[in-house]
């Protein structure tokens, strides 16, 4: 190769390669030192796919979340390279687990590599940090919510209010959480991990592998070289580990993403799965004693393993010489386990709980199939205006409102549009028309009151039901036939409505048509134009709306007044 | 797995070791590799479009040999945002011949906005010196074709102009 002869001349590169890769492993390669290198490669990974990431994210309020959505559910390949970024934190708490374990096993924390575990322990605790301040990123519901339950113990334990507000960017959250999230996690996690990791992997090289407790003559004879043996294994776990991540990234579609973050709403928030332990612990220590399950018992466990290397008094690192060790760290990854387990049981016969984490599906479902056209730049939570009878709602609050009322909001200028053309509506206008309910502040305001001499309560009820059963295909199939005949009957011989109003479409009269009142065809033509001659004629003031609003606009707006009958 | 054959070479063996090495370290690589190549390129080829009609104001406020500078504006989506009513871009519009004519601010050079000098009563760019007559033709400085007009449609008295971006620096009118 002489384009590597080349380089090596000038650059030293085969030297380089070799110090990095020849190194002997007394007693041979073994299996169970592959965590270590599995760590390095799931690392090296989540930063490969955390810059990936960055390529679409921007760590916004406003933007957070749709632009997680947008990468998640429009870019190629998107909802792939997030969930495994997602699972792969995951998995690196596993195999951080695993090689506390092995190490803790073989005694390798013991002199002389006491410096060794401490790095690593430091490690560990930064993984925990990446996980926690990678899940608020998104902004979405499940982030948001189960972080503002770790800052809250943050702000909770004595003297962290300032570490809390720090974290934070002040006393709530917001733009400056995000950034600050996203820059310990983009910026100051992966540089202190890096920094440790260089000096784990110094301190490593230095003292080599923790052997088996084999005579020295039998190690040396058993010696093999890490390049090609060792690394073998290492690679072996490190496509392991990686076809399990492509599996369940595959399986789950990727990483959830929740509807956008509400700071309204009441979301079932759970942290993430590693984390269910210490949510369990809060659970058995309320009010003053909260302290002991956020800082003390957590605090304790730490303690014990940075001073394992002074607890461990034992003159050998055989297993039966360590027993008091090993059982303690044993107790302490057993309680973990149970916390969990209880943690999950908990929830999954709790329904209330299940009941929120289906609605939580359903509305993280919805907002993500309207986030697909784009959301307004003012956050997160304008993807819900993508919603048709959202937009609806603003063109009545626009165009409608400035003169109507519907649900408590609007001007009286003319008719209140709560349970328009119900029977109730109607029954109170023709008792009294001249209500400002009603037609009362408009010019339309010349029908006479029916007063109970004029019809009971029970013939105008009557009437009513003849109505309704005149305004359109769908309301007349609720009504009640009895009444809508006997209604008929009131109608022709005894009340004098039809001085006024016609019972067909088209034909002139001083009062409105009746004919399929209140349906959305009949809405649709006030709103396009209310003076027609069979409508409101002269005494009409609503504008014409034909030119200013689409037919499509129209239409919905009036199918949505039409659907306000049940307020 | 727990234990070497011993310290005597094994070259076969090794060999064997590490081309799996090689194998599955190129096929861990691949794994995030592979697929961000769609992610990376997911946008770029896409085509901006043929452009739309905007509403550009009033016939009778148009009129005139003097170009007026109008701003047109529509929604716009951009990635994950859609913004209402935001600045797409803008054009100098003129009478010519009782006909409105548009041209594009965008400088066919290198994409400065055109600017119009009324005492010369010319389109100049500012960056390299451009000179465009009211007809949008070139006559002096570098750019490559003249300015490029836009289509402009006129209905009740309202003026609406298609705004599309042109590639620069080719002598070909070609939609980016």
């Amino acid at each position: 190769m002489a384009l590597l002869d080349w380089l090596d001349e000038r650059t030293g590169i085969r030297s380089a390669t070799r110090l990095m890769l020849e190194e002997d492993v007394p007693g041979g390669a073994r299996l169970r030192y592959v965590f270590g290198s599995v760590l390095v490669f799931l690392f090296m990974q989540q930063v490969v796919l955390g810059i990936l990431l960055a390529f679409y994210y921007s760590p916004s309020a406003t933007d957070a979340w749709a632009s997680t959505a947008y990468l998640n559910d429009q870019v190629t390949s998107g909802w792939f390279l997030r969930g495994l970024h997602h699972h792969g934190s995951s998995a690196m708490v596993v195999v951080v687990v695993l090689h506390l374990l092995q190490v803790v096993f073989a005694g390798a924390y013991r002199k002389p590599r006491e410096v060794n575990w401490w790095t690593g322990l430091l490690m560990g605790a930064i993984v925990l940090a990446f996980a926690l301040t990678g899940y608020l990123l998104p902004w979405d519901q499940k982030g948001y919510w189960a972080t503002q339950v770790a800052t809250g113990i943050m702000g909770s334990v004595p003297g962290g209010e300032p570490l809390q507000q720090f974290v934070q960017g002040g006393p709530e959250y917001g733009n400056l959480t995000l950034t600050r999230f996203f820059a310990l996690h983009v910026f100051v996690l992966p540089i202190a991990l890096a920094g440790l990791l260089g000096v784990h992997l110094l301190l490593f090289r230095k003292h080599g592998v923790t052997p088996p407790d084999l005579p020295e003559a039998e190690l040396q004879r058993k010696t093999q070289p890490f390049w090609p043996n060792q690394l073998f294994l290492d690679v072996l776990a490190m496509a392991v580990c990686a076809a399990v991540l492509v599996g369940l990234t595959v399986k789950t579609h990727g990483a959830e993403l929740f509807a956008p973050a509400d700071p309204a709403s009441n979301f079932v928030a759970r942290p993430e799965w590693y984390f269910l332990f210490l949510f369990q612990l809060l659970k058995y220590f309320q009010g003053p004693l909260q302290i002991v399950a956020t800082v003390l018992l957590p605090g304790a466990a730490a303690v014990y393993l940075f001073a394992l290397p002074f607890v461990d008094r034992a003159k050998s690192r055989a297993v039966r010489s360590r027993w008091a060790v090993l059982s303690g760290v044993g107790i302490l990854m057993a309680g973990v386990t149970a916390l969990t387990a209880v943690a999950i049981a908990e929830d999954n016969n709790n329904e209330s709980f299940q009941h929120g984490v289906e609605q939580a599906h359903a509305e993280a479902t919805r907002a993500r199939e309207l986030a697909r056209e784009g959301v307004a730049p003012v956050g997160g939570l304008a993807v819900f205006d993508n919603d048709p009878e959202q937009k609806t709602r603003m063109l009545f609050k626009e165009h409608c409102a400035t003169c109507h009322t519907l649900e408590g909001k609007g001007s009286e200028e003319a008719p209140t549009l709560d349970g328009f053309t119900s029977r109730e509506w109607l029954t109170a206008l023709v008792r009294s028309p001249r209500d400002r309910r009603f037609y009362g502040a408009t010019k339309h305001n010349t029908m006479e009151p029916l007063t109970t001499e004029q019809a009971s309560d029970e013939e105008l009820a009557a009437v009513v039901e003849y109505l309704i059963g005149l305004s359109g295909a769908s309301a007349a199939a609720s009504v009640d036939a009895a009444m809508v005949a006997r209604g008929k009957e009131l109608w022709d011989k005894k009340l004098e409505c039809s001085s006024c109003h016609e019972l067909e479409a088209g034909k002139d009269s001083t009062g409105p048509t009746l004919a399929g009142r209140g349906s959305p065809a009949w809405v649709a033509r006030i709103i396009r134009d209310s003076s027609q001659k069979d409508l409101y004629g002269d005494t009409a003031e609503m504008p014409k709306f034909a030119d200013k609003l689409t037919q499509e606009q129209i239409e919905a707006l009036a199918q949505f007044v039409a659907s306000r009958k049940t307020p | 797995m727990s234990s070497g054959s011993g310290g005597e070479p094994d070259a076969g063996r090794r060999g064997v070791l590490k081309l799996g090495i090689g194998a599955l370290g190129v096929g861990l690589a691949a794994v995030p590799v592979v697929p961000a190549i769609g992610y990376l390129l997911f946008p770029t080829g896409s085509k901006a479009g043929e452009g739309s009609f905007l509403p550009a104001g009033k016939r009778s406020a148009l009129a005139g040999a003097v170009p007026v500078r109008v701003e047109l504006y529509a929604d716009k989506v951009d990635a994950w945002n859609k913004t209402p009513d935001v600045k797409l871009g803008s054009c100098w519009v003129l009478e010519r011949d009782g006909a409105l004519q548009a041209f594009s601010t965008v400088c066919p050079h290198l994409g400065c906005a055109v600017d119009y000098d009324a005492e010369s009563q010319k389109f100049k760019c500012p960056c390299h010196r451009s000179a465009f007559g009211l007809d949008g033709a070139v006559e002096a400085g570098p750019s490559p074709r003249p300015l490029d007009s836009l289509e402009v449609k006129e209905e009740n008295g309202l003026v609406a102009i298609r705004l599309v971006r042109y590639r620069q620096g080719v002598s070909q009118k070609e939609p980016v």
